[in-house]
């Protein structure tokens, strides 16, 4: 009798193996929910979407596939609500940054093995410093780097030129740039957005002094790795740029309006901006041009980096919304989607395919990110706190306005970090 | 004396400065929604910050942007999916809460004001308080992504409730006996005499549901995961996101269209709302 | 028999109070439940006692968003209800058309979604080249950056919120001038008193329980303000407040503890902290009004 049912349990065994690996979605009738970032989701983005919808289902008959665009935040918010009801999205994108969090809800599954089970080409083809970023732990693998990005430094070429700047020859070092945006302020024009208002831009600054080693977080004691000195050099240099700045914040609308209307000099930001800088070169004649931040010294870039992932749920899709996140992610896939949205990805493979490589965006966005910091890292071990980023942009602004000397305000920032963290 | 004199002599240093300050606070009420229907009518490319846009520039250029969000996003099916909610909404809060006003203001039974004391304290609970609570139990009942999950959660409106007792407690008792002699039961008598004595309040009602409705944000962003199911709140948001490609006349756009079915219900229904909120607060 | 006598009432109540029961009661009562438990959405709750409470309590955002609120409310709802009296003063002070017209220009931005309120102001108010501050240029005022500067960004929320809700307690107001008779202010007028005196000691008693009413109303809205504050400073999960967290609020914390940190029992227990204030200040207001009525 026992013999009998183990050797059925084996039988039973051994045909989910060959189904599992001959043909995984034969006779499989499933819907996966697809989760994108809402610019993912609008115009050519969607159409090139959903070819790779077709293509993958058009090869696993019985699989729908259905694809929502959602704003960065309604992303979390709404993995976190469905993770509280058993909704989840099969396959989404969303920032590493929240990935703990997404892990901690279990809206995010360990990957691990099934990514060993891939074939040796496919791993390879991915960034590795990108990969290792979604591994926290040996045997942990809880994303498929997807899109990414190096924070570059915008341009407007007009004001430059009224500022009485060459345009040809970018910044080399933070004193030439700054040196710059004050010929911008004296020109009676904008030079910068207020950096200190929103997280990503402090970052941003704080790269050109610092590096990964000393941005981010010791999850072992629960610190925060920010040094003090460096800390404090770039809470100068927010003091320095106070009078420089427009007031608005990288992120508004209205930043991007006044480098539109050439009264704004530069912008430090990601790619996903250009779309809208392209769109107006060609209505109202801008004139812009994007190059790495300058740091300190020659050759150091600031700005920061990070990846957009394509994570998948645990639960019973999970093979096949693995296979898709293997799809959409492989060089093929890769390739078409840089060279549609002129994005850097993390897939090495494809950006060295010559006709993605030679896009300017991404030719310099590969050394952008390569130089650049990373924005939150170690990723994936726990979820930052609130205050953490809450923190630095209040000390960054008091210092900015004068309230603190920068060395009180690096002292006081670490301090209160520590204590965020701790709790 | 001349005419003149006369008119002259009524147009006091008082009337002067009223009008003064009430043209003024009107434009204040009134320009930064004419402000925006410049930014939609100004052509593509126009940067906002540059000039103070008092005037539109160019009515065709806002006609194609109108017709690129309608005929290129989703903008429409939401459209439709927030008007079916707001009207369906309507319906559902004016029915079951006139039923229940019906009773709470003209008749006595064990308990009412005990459960019309709990309604009436819900008022002061924030609606953020009960959302995760209630998004869980919606979505037990497998009303994600449905119309009836949209709506049903939100058809116990106890300010609704409130309103309608406000008005039916004017209702004076001898209507409701002579009708009762008359031989009209229960149901009969909030059909024919209740109901038709508070058509203002009702109206008052559905008008100022739709606003909330057509304006709420967090519920359908929980309740609606599904493209197919977004509410107008929510197609506007992914315009007004910072990741978002469109320049900003074309976020402008979309959010002034989300801002015309409220303004024309206003302007057509102006009399009806002004009076019925009026009596909802001088009768409390 | 009682039960048949009241039946038909219990049945017409029935539709209401059921759903009432299921989306709000219920609703409420496992929150309660959620705030002594440490809870992600995900794990089985586990129960904390009141660990959620004073976690609350001796953060620092909490007493920020407390301050916030209540610089915020002793602010606006006085202002907002002055604002209203005065245009519902106004109003009443035309005839026919004109009287029309002002009223409804005053009333058109209620009907505006929360949203586009928000996203009109935050153009207006951006600095050096938005209306306001082209406006204050033309009489040599440098920019204000009013959403970003400490020292301005309550008052500039304030303003955006007296500029919405002003209107829809003017058409309250004027509804409670139309309602005081006519031979009061005719006896006074007789007796001497000037338009002022007539405010101050006819309008203003004659419309205490429209006043009581627009008060208690904004009070309790004042309570709960979220989405004017979120939209007006970007907010996002991850990062609420605004600059150095001037417009951080209760409600803001609230949802940022739930949908950016995940933790549920936390943003339940805050919620519960944030009613029991409002229903106390609200039973006090209800308290004093009626002693004041005894005397």
């Amino acid at each position: 009798m026992k013999r009998i049912t183990r050797l059925r349990a084996g039988i039973a065994g051994a045909a989910a193996l060959i189904v599992g690996t001959a043909g995984m979605a034969e006779a499989q009738n499933v819907t996966l929910e697809y989760w994108v970032y809402s610019d993912f989701a609008q115009g050519e983005a969607l159409a090139l979407q959903q070819e790779f919808i077709k293509e993958f289902t058009e090869a696993h008959p019985g699989v729908t596939i259905n694809i929502t665009g959602k704003g960065d935040d309604d992303l979390t918010a709404g993995q976190v609500a469905g993770a509280a009801s058993g909704n989840l999205p099969d396959v989404f994108m969303n920032a590493q940054s929240v990935g703990a969090q997404l892990v901690e809800v279990g809206a995010l599954a360990n990957i691990y093995e099934k990514w060993m089970a891939m074939p040796q080409e496919f791993r390879d083809q991915f960034d590795e410093d990108a990969l290792a970023s979604c591994m926290p732990r040996p045997e942990e693998l809880y994303c498929i780097p997807y899109t990414g990005f190096g924070s570059l430094l915008f341009r407007n070429l007009t004001v430059l030129e009224q500022a009485g700047i060459d345009p040809s020859v970018p910044p080399a070092t933070w004193d030439e740039w700054f040196a710059q945006m004050q010929k911008v302020k004296d020109a009676g024009l904008y030079a910068i957005p207020d950096e200190t208002l929103v997280f990503n831009s402090i970052a941003e600054i704080y790269a050109t002094s610092g590096s990964s080693e000393t941005w981010g977080f010791n999850w072992d004691d629960r610190t925060t790795r920010i040094d003090p000195a460096i800390m404090a050099k770039v809470l100068q240099k927010f003091v320095d740029m106070a009078p420089l700045t427009s007031g608005t914040s990288r992120n508004d609308q209205a930043t991007k309006d006044l480098f539109i209307s050439n009264q704004l000099a530069f912008h430090t930001v990601g790619p996903w901006v250009n779309p809208t800088y392209e769109e107006a070169a060609k209505t109202s004649g801008l004139k812009y041009d994007f190059v790495l931040i300058p740091g300190d010294e020659p050759g150091k870039t600031g700005g920061i980096r990070s990846y957009e992932i394509v994570g998948v749920a645990p639960g019973p899709n999970m093979d096949i919304a693995f296979e898709f996140a293997t799809y959409i992610t492989e060089k093929q896939q890769m390739v078409r989607w840089a060279k549609l949205l002129s994005r850097y990805n993390a897939n090495a493979a494809a950006m060295a395919d010559p006709e993605v490589s030679d896009l300017p965006l991404i030719k310099v966005s590969v050394e952008a990110a390569r130089g650049a910091m990373e924005v939150a890292a170690p990723y994936f071990i726990d979820s930052v706190p609130s205050c953490y980023n809450s923190t630095v942009i209040d000390y960054a602004s008091a210092t900015a306005d004068g309230e603190y000397t920068p060395e009180e305000g690096a002292q006081e920032m670490i301090a209160e970090l520590n204590s965020c963290l701790a709790e | 004396m001349s005419r003149a004199t006369i008119v002259f002599r009524r147009i006091t240093v008082w009337t002067v400065l009223k009008w003064a300050l009430a043209l003024i606070v009107a434009a204040i009420a009134i320009f930064p929604i004419w402000w925006m229907i410049n930014v939609v009518f100004a052509l593509p490319g126009e940067p906002v910050s540059l000039n103070p846009r008092l005037w539109p520039s160019s009515l065709s250029a806002g006609i194609e942007k109108i017709r690129m969000i309608f005929m290129e996003t989703e903008y429409l099916r939401a459209y439709g999916i927030s008007v079916v909610y707001a009207l369906l909404t309507i319906a559902g809060v004016l029915l079951i809460g006139s039923l229940a006003a019906f009773e709470f203001s003209l008749f006595d039974f064990p308990g009412r004001r005990l459960l019309f004391g709990i309604v009436m304290l819900s008022l002061m609970v924030p609606t953020a308080v009960t959302i995760i609570p209630t998004y869980l139990l919606t979505s037990r009942l497998g009303w994600l992504n449905t119309m009836q999950g949209l709506v049903v959660p939100g058809l116990a409106s106890a300010f609704g409730l409130f309103m309608l007792v406000q008005f039916m407690r004017a209702i004076p008792k001898d209507m409701i006996e002579a009708a009762r002699l008359d031989g009209a039961n229960h149901l009969q008598i909030y059909w024919h005499v209740a109901l038709p004595l508070c058509r203002n309040a009702l109206v008052t009602l559905a008008i100022l549901t739709f606003m909330q409705t057509w304006g709420n944000y967090m519920w359908p962003l929980v309740i609606s995961t599904r493209p197919e199911m977004y509410t107008v709140g929510q197609v506007v948001g992914l315009f007004n996101s910072p990741l978002s490609h469109h320049t900003v006349d074309t976020v402008m756009t979309a959010n002034l269209l989300a801002a015309v079915p409220p303004l024309l219900f206003f302007l057509i229904f102006q009399r009806k709302i002004v009076e019925g909120i009026a009596m909802s607060g001088t009768k409390g | 028999m009682t039960l048949r006598r009241y039946l038909p009432h219990y049945l017409m109540i029935a539709p209401f109070m059921v759903l009432f029961a299921a989306f709000f009661l219920y609703p409420i009562l496992s929150g309660l439940y959620y705030s002594f438990h440490d809870w992600n959405g995900v794990k089985t709750p586990e129960f904390v006692g009141l660990t959620n409470y004073q976690k609350i309590l001796a953060s620092r955002d909490f007493s920020t968003a407390m301050t916030n609120l209540l610089w915020y409310i002793s602010i606006t709802v006085p202002l907002g209800i002055l604002v209203a009296l005065g245009l519902a003063l106004l109003v009443d002070s035309f005839t026919g058309r004109w009287a029309n017209f002002f009223r409804n220009a005053y009333f058109l931005p209620v009907v505006l979604p929360a949203f586009l309120a928000a996203t009109i102001w935050r153009w207006i108010y951006a600095p050096n080249f938005g209306l306001l501050n082209m406006i204050l240029g033309w009489f040599g005022v440098p920019s204000v950056n009013f959403l970003n500067d400490t020292d301005t960004m309550l008052y500039a929320l304030i303003a955006v919120d007296v500029w919405v809700s002003a209107g829809f307690n003017m058409v309250i107001l004027l509804a409670g001038l139309k309602n005081i008779p006519g031979e009061l202010y005719e006896a006074a007028r007789l007796d001497g008193a000037s338009k002022w005196q007539q405010i101050i000691h006819i309008t203003i008693p004659m419309l205490g329980p429209v006043l009581f009413f627009v008060f208690t109303y904004g009070f309790i809205s004042a309570m709960q303000v979220f989405d004017k504050p979120w939209l007006l400073t970007g907010s996002s999960f991850t990062s609420y407040g605004g600059r150095r967290n001037a417009l951080l609020f209760p409600v803001m914390d609230m949802m940022g503890r739930g949908f950016g940190e995940v933790k549920f029992g936390e943003a339940a227990a805050y919620g519960f902290l944030l009613t029991i204030t409002i229903v106390a200040v609200t039973a006090l207001m209800f308290g004093l009004r009626a002693w004041r009525e005894r005397k």
